[in-house]
């Protein structure tokens, strides 16, 4: 019961500081939307971890809901990686057009 | 026909005087595409009478080899060769390249270090890695030549207009190789010598290769 509490206090205080940085005008309206929207679903996810751990077991799962949790974080935080890599590759590309466009005018 | 020869060059104060004379000496015009090397490789091929471009920033061997291509077709080349600036290809071998394109029996054609036995290879790399790299190619890019890796090249300026390699860095040749076998230009192999100074590609060069057309293919 106690972790559950200290939980939902760390994401209200969260959700707190997203308000704050949103009226400062320190984040945009779309990450402000996403981070809320997190931060809610992860409060309600707290909420409800018994039925959640219920859920996870129907669906087949012999660990609980919290570790599924963190085992899909983990995976999804590969994916982000993979993709900054591939953005990554792109902005190279982009840099190496604009060097050769400058290294030829400075010959010219 | 106007034969422009490029120079991708790093750090290569030793050689790139020698290099340039030789080619002056023959009569070739010579393009020299440093890529902002920390020595005086700059000053040394200005110095030799080489048009020298100096990329701003440090981008690769395949950037350096784009740039220079994109400007001697821009001034005027009929044919581009590429060539190194360590001094590890003979500036006679260039004439055995050009031929078939003069001729018109090919657009593309490459040195090739296998195809008589002038070339000291390192066991390593003659036994193992070269190997490795032809069956590489073979089944990634269906390629079949005899010396996919060389960096020893000449080609029509319709050709190099057509290329548009993105490898920045060490997988160009492999990429240069695989769109000229989908562009269905006609390519030829020469043989060539090579001279080697340093043993170059590593095996785990070879990794590297592979991982950047890997990333290169998904972006």
């Amino acid at each position: 019961m106690l972790q559950l509490l200290v939980a939902a206090l760390v994401i209200i205080f969260f959700i707190a500081k997203l308000g704050w940085q949103k009226h400062k005008g320190t984040v945009s309206t779309g990450e402000f939307i996403f981070w809320l929207v997190f931060w809610l679903v992860t409060l309600v996810l707290i909420l409800f971890l018994k039925q959640l751990d219920r859920l996870v077991a129907s669906l087949g799962f012999s660990v609980s809901a919290i570790q599924v949790a963190v085992y899909l974080a983990i995976a999804v935080l590969f994916y982000f990686i993979f993709r900054v890599r591939l953005k990554l590759e792109k902005i190279e590309e982009n840099l190496t057009k604009i060097n050769e466009v400058v290294t030829k005018k400075l010959k010219n | 026909m106007k034969v422009i020869v490029v120079i991708p060059a790093y750090n290569e104060a030793e050689w790139i005087s020698g290099v340039i004379c030789d080619l002056k000496k023959a009569g070739y015009e010579t393009v020299v595409v440093d890529d902002c090397s920390k020595d005086s490789t700059v000053k040394l091929a200005e110095k030799a009478g080489a048009t020298v471009l100096s990329h701003v920033i440090n981008r690769g061997q395949g950037a350096a080899l784009r740039t220079g291509t994109h400007w001697a077709i821009e001034n005027g080349a009929d044919i581009v060769v590429h060539f190194d600036a360590d001094g590890q290809f003979r500036v006679e071998d260039i004439a055995r390249l050009l031929k078939p394109l003069e001729t018109g029996e090919a657009d593309v054609v490459f040195g090739s270090r296998f195809l008589d036995n002038t070339t000291k290879l390192p066991w390593l790399k003659k036994s193992l890695i070269m190997p490795l790299a032809r069956l590489v190619n073979r089944i990634l890019f269906k390629v079949k030549l005899t010396d996919p890796q060389s960096g020893f090249r000449a080609f029509t300026s319709e050709v190099g207009n057509k290329l548009n390699w993105r490898q920045d860095r060490m997988a160009h040749a492999s990429e240069i190789l695989a769109l000229i076998i989908r562009g269905g230009w006609r390519v030829k192999e020469v043989p060539i010598t090579v001279i080697y100074h340093e043993f170059g590609q590593s095996f785990s060069g070879g990794f590297k290769i592979l991982k950047e057309i890997f990333l290169k293919k998904l972006s």
